[in-house]
């Protein structure tokens, strides 16, 4: 069974396309909570209406399939609280820019 | 145990194979107008209104700027607005209705064969317009949540008609004259109904979204665009109003006033959403859609120059319109378009291709999908060769026209081949895969 941890591990594989950065550095992944049935996973994106919110999702949905093989996998989607600048990680900063 | 479905909205992308035509047609056509321009430099000069100017024109605003943007209205407002576009088949036969009418239309121009054949190219556009117009507002209907962005592209779609309707009656008046006043004073008011109503009205809505998406700005002020918005709106009706009532001259002054306040509250908000950026470094669609700004910035001082100033020669006027041409088209919409395209055919081809393999497999970049050095080459050649346009209309040189439209024709070829590269990778990446 993947603990929180593992699971969070195996989610910095997940890379934005466009600006090729993990959804965990980016700081979009709000939560992930793990039971004996499911492992449920709330996210956000940077910009309300971005195109890529169903292949982000899906990715996460993929991802945490490879590493938990029998538990039930709920990717929720949320717009609050918005994305802000302060949930990236230094890591991401460096990738911008900063 | 199977996943459970994502509780996220879904199935609001419109189909890749739609899509991709109005994308391919559109570069496409950009080669089709650097060609054409190029054979023909030695009649670009003097009065706007001749058959092959006219021809390019129409190539450059309906078969370039107008077909990118109807295939971006159909990918970006299911997306932006959060509804499932009204009818895939409508936007499929508007293609084909669109581009035969876009083709009659150039070739009556370029041969002035006017009459039935050009009033019936000009119908059929109107039609593919029409047609447009009633998806968009059918799709449109199903909102329940606006923002500025669809604002600005609801109200272009009206402009688009009112553009449509003109240009078809202008056809007809050319073959069966019926108009009571000088052809090219409707002309001018087509040209800016199109130019400011329909292609700035769509810029600025798409801008509105797209730039702080990929610059990841965030928190910035947003009330200069909802002075663009009111400012231009009024700006363009009254300017169009008094067009049509030839009214007092200081109430036109007034509109074209209120016009050039619109576009600089636009560039306000620009720079706002740039100084806000968190992204600091531009790529290569954004270093093209930053200078197209800045030409944004010149063919609106040009156009305000033009309503204003007076010119002591008829010839030196006409050399400043085909500046302002030059600014508008090359300058600002055609290099916006080529920046953006950087930024939206990868992407499109990632969603069809990749969406499904990650987070599964290896999956490309988006920058990854086409040679940034070919765009970043591409783009010093198509800004010289827009320099190099502007100083030979300037100095009346034609021999170095030639000079500028080659190079605008070279920069078009190395574009064409990036996005076609894009529409290839799919393939080519998968097969590496399977070899790898």
């Amino acid at each position: 069974m993947a603990t929180k941890e593992e699971i969070l591990e195996a989610l910095k594989t997940v890379v934005d396309p466009e600006l090729g950065i993990n959804v965990v550095d980016l700081g979009l992944i709000y939560g992930v909570e793990v039971d004996d049935k499911s492992v449920r996973v709330t996210m956000t994106l940077t910009t309300h209406g971005c195109p890529l919110h169903e292949s982000m999702a899906a990715a996460v949905q993929n991802v945490i399939r490879m590493v938990e093989l029998t538990k039930e996998i709920h990717v929720d989607l949320v717009w609050e609280p918005a994305w802000n600048p302060t949930l990236m990680t230094d890591n991401a900063r460096r990738l911008l820019g900063w | 145990m199977a996943s459970t479905p994502l509780n996220i909205a879904s199935g609001m992308t419109p189909s890749f194979s739609m899509v991709r035509k109005y994308f391919v047609a559109a570069a496409a056509s950009f080669l089709v107008l650097c060609i054409g321009l190029t054979a023909s430099y030695s009649d670009i000069h003097g009065h706007h209104f001749q058959p092959r100017l006219l021809a390019l024109t129409h190539i450059a605003t309906l078969g370039w700027i107008t077909m990118i943007i109807f295939g971006a209205m159909y990918q970006l407002i299911p997306v932006v607005l959060e509804v499932k576009l009204y009818s895939e088949l409508l936007a499929e036969l508007q293609f084909w209705i669109f581009t035969a009418g876009v083709v009659g239309l150039a070739y009556g121009f370029w041969r002035f064969s006017v009459g039935m054949h050009l009033a019936a190219a000009a119908g059929l556009v109107l039609l593919a317009m029409i047609v447009f117009v009633f998806n968009v507002l059918a799709t449109m209907a199903k909102v329940t949540q606006w923002n500025i962005t669809g604002l600005f592209l609801l109200t272009s779609v009206v402009y688009l008609l009112l553009t449509g309707i003109s240009g078809f009656l202008l056809s007809i008046n050319l073959g069966f004259p019926f108009i009571g006043r000088i052809h090219l004073d409707y002309l001018k008011m087509h040209a800016h109904l199109g130019f400011i109503g329909w292609v700035t009205m769509v810029v600025m809505g798409v801008s509105l979204k797209l730039i702080p998406m990929f610059g990841l700005s965030h928190d910035f002020p947003t009330a200069p665009s909802k002075y663009a918005y009111a400012f231009l709106n009024l700006g363009l009706m009254g300017t169009m109003v008094e067009w049509l009532l030839t009214g007092a001259h200081w109430l036109l002054d007034f509109y074209v006033c209120l016009i050039l306040l619109g576009i600089a509250s636009f560039l306000l908000q620009l720079f706002l959403i740039y100084r806000h950026r968190l992204r600091k470094a531009l790529d290569v669609g954004m270093e093209h859609s930053a200078a197209a700004f800045l030409f944004f910035f010149f063919a609106a001082a040009a156009g305000g120059f033009l309503a204003f100033a007076t010119f002591g020669d008829a010839e030196a006027k006409e050399a400043f319109v085909l500046e302002y041409g030059v600014l508008a088209l090359l300058g600002f919409a055609s290099l916006l378009i080529v920046g953006q395209m950087y930024k939206i055919v990868p992407f499109l081809v990632w969603f069809h291709n990749f969406s499904d393999k990650a987070g599964r497999e290896p999956v490309p970049m988006l920058k990854d999908m086409y040679s940034e050095r070919g765009a970043e080459i591409e783009l010093v050649i198509l800004l010289l060769g827009i320099l190099v346009l502007l100083a030979a209309i300037w100095f009346g040189l034609q021999g170095l026209l030639l000079g500028g439209f080659g190079l605008l024709l070279l920069g078009s070829l190395i574009f064409a081949y990036n996005i076609a590269a894009v529409f290839r990778i799919g393939k080519t990446y998968g097969d590496q895969r399977g070899n790898s």
